[in-house]
């Protein structure tokens, strides 16, 4: 006789933080498990319609232990796929049915006859569902053939889903996918310390999951940064000052600068933004850079001008002649010194081209107020403070200068937590686009500052309280050492197959089944998953639609030329452009 | 390729004498005469259905058809087999089951499966077999094989039987095979009686005679089937889809001489050609009738009472006659063989039905849901084997307990069964 395992709480011995409610719902036995089984993985013949796809389902066990007893347990698992079959339906029925349009109900073809074999990854076993201790461990021995299947009641999943949260200051994130009424929480420690990263393809949820998170880190009154290159977050500055009537939300644009010390970065941005130079022109601009002083904290692009203002004086004394304030550059000619010039002059064109269309950007929001970037050596908890979310807008500027923006921005700011200490307190840094910041060495790389500065942070912000979430739509073009450094995952819709193949070879313990539901997922589905909770979960994200930006929904482009408006000036351009025409075809000598 | 040559080089004789046969092609003009007489003698048959004004059309509308028909509650009726047979043990496993359709009926409650009746045990059992024991003259399994057919075709009937008893409503019924069977087979002495309780369940309707044990008979038992089968209320179809049988010929023939417009001499001669060319029903109408056309089914005996012993002659002329159409269902398969009890009534309608379920197979070409029974009732092989497994280990389990190794020996032989060609002496190669 099988022993049956006592699946009822013991009230008396829980010691949980989070609630337990009582059960009110038996575990119905929904299947029998089939022929082989191992440790990985098991089969089971389903009762009709008792089960899902996605559904957590528990089976009973015996597990030797070390002392050569052998204990019940409860094994958990998670439905991977649902096989249906009709083996008394002949397939060559449907090619009449088809062709003659027939309905099946109208026939004696057999319709009830399905059988559903659902396969099943275990995810671990738990001694008791209500003891002091409901980490799942990992299953040791598989389940027998032949053992019942159950589906456990939801509140009873719940607390299976939640039991390790203790200390580990739990945040909603929203519910199962296939039972609703399961909550799911996760670890908020894990998440602002071991680093997450969020993929989706567009309109998959990817902000749909940043305003959750932020919202709960906000609650918890933890200082977030927001690098939002696209201003999806502008919401959270419109939504979250009455939501949150004590928080800062703050708003930034970027003022491009450097550290007093660190010209490699200067350097790098001119040699990418301006023209190709030689040897000597980069001799010489090194030069420069070496004999100009550069105030930290200063304009970057006053800083090229000032760069180009002493370029051309000294092409001006090489001209002349008179060797004035040379030193070091006596053998530079003027023509090297006016390639120079030129490239710094298209270097500062360029960046007052993306400071202006930043600005333009933001004109559009004229109810949200933007604030110059603090710099963050001098004034750090200007940035960075507790019930703080900063965002810093970068709309307008081209992937490199934000690279080094974010690059001295989030350098600075790391410093100020690995050296100085108790300057700034830990934050929690969200990164949109993270492509365009860790792009992968075959995206070409090269030159990109802010790939070193998160590698770093990704690798020892765990020591110093710097959190990170990557967020990206194009996972294949992540630089792959970071993504390794990810400990949490939220897998959104996927459905390039490069992307998909990225998150097989980045994550660990991916499974095959797993993969093949990306594409399917609807918005805010996806999955959950590595050290922020117990175990793997295909989650329904909560949607935070009071976090929502109203100025920036989806494009209208039909509507956008149905009112539009041709401008007076515009006009004019035609009624000209046809004069000139007549002129044009008038003339018998070209 | 090399080893091929080699084998062909090797055997040369064999070789030579295949490819001149190839080239020569002997058989072609055996071929050729085959399809003369055959068509011939098609040709010759139509025109009597003509003549007789048997051969009909059936119609089929499709989706007009199911309208109609999703209104008729149809049962389809068949059995399994599981036989393993050895000198230790004969474990025999079998069951009948019905399928019970009415398509317009609610998801749930639209399709039935019914097992109506089943067995399992040791047909070497006495206590444990639906036979009594007896004495098996024959050197080989005959005895089992006969035991083992006797029982499928009284199962079969059997389920239909419980159907009548019960007093179910169905617009048709249909069993997977022939409605009636030659029982001259079963007649010898040996064969053995049903049990008691066996045919209390086969027959539940019927109240022993004490003092006859022959009543326990397959023979008198599917008689006593078979005839109140006759008197039921709905229409019962025997379906054979691929048939060796002349029996329609045969009596088409003979219902021509009867009336005189057909030579006896003729009759005979024809018979004979027929016997000699191996011509049957199933490949002689399929050149005469065309996809949804039917034969109008005729009454014919299917018991020989020449052919059974002793006293069982008297008996095969107790057994109802039985009615037999043909009808084709589609382009590339033979037409069905249809049989009833009772001459149909509504045989326009009742060949439609048969039509629109064949339709459903479109390659196969018969009842689909005598294809569903078919699965239903089928012991799958995973049974077979595990009881196969299970007999053998019991018996092998004894013989080791026995300790003796002579005893043990003969188990493994006998579990073995068959040659054992890995104990042949090998050929070709020197051992060094």
């Amino acid at each position: 006789m099988r022993k049956v395992i006592n699946l009822k709480p013991n009230f008396n011995k829980t010691n949980l933080n989070i609630k337990i409610r009582k059960i009110s719902d038996p575990w119905t036995n929904i299947g029998t498990i089939l022929g082989q089984t191992t440790i990985n993985d098991y089969s089971f013949y389903l009762k009709k319609f008792k089960a899902k796809k996605g559904d957590i389902v528990a089976a009973e066990a015996k597990l030797p232990t070390g002392e050569g007893k052998v204990i019940d347990v409860i094994v958990w698992g998670r439905i991977m796929e649902i096989i249906s079959t009709n083996d008394f339906l002949p397939n060559e029925a449907s090619k009449e049915l088809s062709e003659g349009n027939i309905n099946i109900q109208d026939t004696i073809l057999p319709l009830t006859k399905n059988d559903a074999v659902c396969s099943v990854k275990n995810l671990g076993y738990t001694k008791n569902i209500f003891g002091k201790k409901l980490s799942l461990i990992p299953l040791n021995y598989p389940v027998a053939p032949g053992g019942a299947v159950k589906y456990p009641a939801s509140k009873d999943l719940e607390s299976l889903l939640n039991s390790d949260m203790n200390g580990k200051n739990p945040i909603f994130i929203g519910n199962l996918v296939a039972r609703k009424d399961v909550d799911v929480h996760v670890s908020a420690d894990n998440m602002v310390s071991r680093h997450v990263l969020v993929i989706g393809m567009t309109g998959s949820g990817k902000s749909v999951w940043v305003r959750r998170a932020v919202r709960e880190l906000m609650q918890k009154q933890y200082p977030i940064l927001i690098i939002d290159p696209h201003g999806d977050n502008l919401g959270i500055v419109q939504k979250a000052k009455k939501l949150f009537p004590d928080h800062k939300i703050k708003l930034f644009y970027p003022k491009i600068s450097a550290p007093k010390n660190n010209k490699e970065v200067i350097f790098t941005l001119i040699e990418k933004l301006g023209n190709k130079l030689t040897e000597p022109q980069y001799e010489f601009l090194n030069w420069l850079l070496t004999n100009i002083e550069y105030e930290s904290g200063t304009s970057l692009i006053h800083y090229i001008a000032t760069l180009v203002q002493r370029s051309n004086a000294a092409a001006e004394n090489r001209r002349n002649k008179t060797g004035k304030g040379l030193n070091g550059a006596s053998n530079t000619g003027a023509t090297t010194m006016g390639v120079v010039s030129r490239s710094l002059r298209k270097v500062q064109r360029k960046l007052q081209e993306m400071e202006q269309s930043n600005i333009s950007n933001r004109n559009k929001f004229p109810h949200l107020k933007f604030e110059e970037l603090p710099d963050p050596y001098s004034q750090p908890e200007k940035i960075i403070q507790k019930s703080q979310v900063s965002i810093l807008y970068l709309k307008g500027y081209e992937s490199l200068p934000s690279s080094t923006i974010v690059s001295i921005l989030l350098d600075t700011l790391f410093n100020h937590r690995s050296v100085g200490g108790k300057i700034i307190p830990p934050f929690f840094t969200v990164l949109e686009e993270a492509q365009n910041f860790i792009p992968s060495r075959s995206e070409g790389q090269e030159g990109y500052p802010s790939v070193s500065t998160i590698k770093k942070i990704a690798t020892e912000g765990r020591k110093f309280g710097a959190g990170l979430m990557l967020v990206s739509q194009r996972p294949y073009r992540l630089d792959e050492t970071v993504c390794a450094q990810m400990n949490s995952y939220i897998i959104l819709r996927l459905k390039n197959e490069r992307d998909q193949r990225f998150v097989k070879n980045t994550m660990e313990n991916w499974d095959n089944e797993e993969a093949k539901q990306l594409p399917n997922f609807a918005n805010g589905q996806g999955i959950v998953s590595g050290q922020i909770t117990n175990i793997p979960l295909t989650v329904q994200i909560k949607f935070d639609d009071d976090l929502t930006n109203e100025d920036i929904g989806d494009e209208n482009f039909i509507s956008d030329v149905q009112n539009w408006k041709e401008s007076s000036t515009s006009k004019k351009k035609k009624e000209f452009s046809k004069n000139f025409d007549k002129v044009f075809e008038a003339d018998q000598r070209r | 390729m090399q080893k091929i040559a080699n084998k062909i080089k090797n055997n040369s004789t064999l070789f030579s004498n295949f490819v001149e046969n190839l080239v020569r092609n002997p058989s072609h003009e055996v071929q050729k005469n085959f399809m003369d007489i055959t068509s011939k003698i098609a040709e010759t048959i139509r025109r009597i259905c003509n003549d007789e004004g048997l051969i009909f059309d059936v119609s089929y509308e499709g989706k007009n058809y199911w309208l109609k028909g999703k209104n008729y509650e149809a049962c389809f009726v068949d059995g399994g087999v599981y036989s393993s047979f050895a000198s230790s043990s004969a474990p025999f496993a079998i069951r009948a089951k019905s399928y019970i359709v009415k398509p317009n009926k609610s998801l749930l409650e639209r399709e039935r499966f019914e097992e109506s009746i089943a067995y399992m045990g040791d047909l070497y059992d006495s206590k444990n077999s639906i036979y009594e024991l007896n004495e098996d003259p024959y050197e080989d399994n005959q005895l089992l094989h006969k035991k083992k057919d006797a029982a499928r075709i009284i199962f079969e009937i059997a389920a239909i039987v419980k159907h009548v008893f019960e007093k179910r409503q169905f617009d048709y019924c249909f069993l997977h095979g022939p409605l009636q069977t030659p029982v001259m087979p079963f007649s010898g002495p040996e064969f053995p009686l049903f049990k008691k309780n066996v045919v209390k369940n086969i027959l539940p309707f019927f109240k022993f005679n004490q003092s006859s044990e022959n009543e326990r008979h397959f023979i008198n038992v599917y008689l006593n089937a078979l005839t109140y089968l006759s008197k039921a209320k709905f229409p019962i179809y025997g379906i054979v889809e691929r048939t060796g049988s002349t029996i329609y010929l045969r009596n088409l023939l003979y219902r021509a001489v009867k009336k005189g417009t057909i030579a006896e001499n003729d009759y005979d001669k024809m018979i004979s050609t027929i016997k000699r060319y191996k011509i049957n029903d199933g490949n002689l109408l399929e050149l005469i009738l065309s996809d949804c056309q039917a034969l109008k089914p005729l009454e014919v005996e299917k018991q020989i009472p020449s052919k059974a012993w002793g006293e069982w002659e008297v008996q095969m002329n107790s057994f109802p006659k039985i009615f037999i159409g043909y009808l084709r269902t589609n382009e590339n398969q033979s037409p069905i063989r249809i049989e009833s009890l009772q001459c149909p009534n509504k045989i326009q309608e009742d060949y439609e039905y048969i039509l629109a379920t064949s339709k459903l197979l479109p390659n196969y070409g018969y009842p689909v849901g005598l294809d569903v029974v078919d699965k239903a009732a089928k012991i799958p092989a995973w049974l077979g084997r595990a009881a196969k497994g299970y007999y053998s280990k019991f018996y092998l389990d004894l013989a080791i307990e026995s300790a003796d190794k002579k005893t043990i020996s003969s188990a493994l032989k006998m579990l073995q069964g068959g040659r054992v060609w890995r104990n042949r002496p090998k050929a070709g190669k020197v051992a060094r």
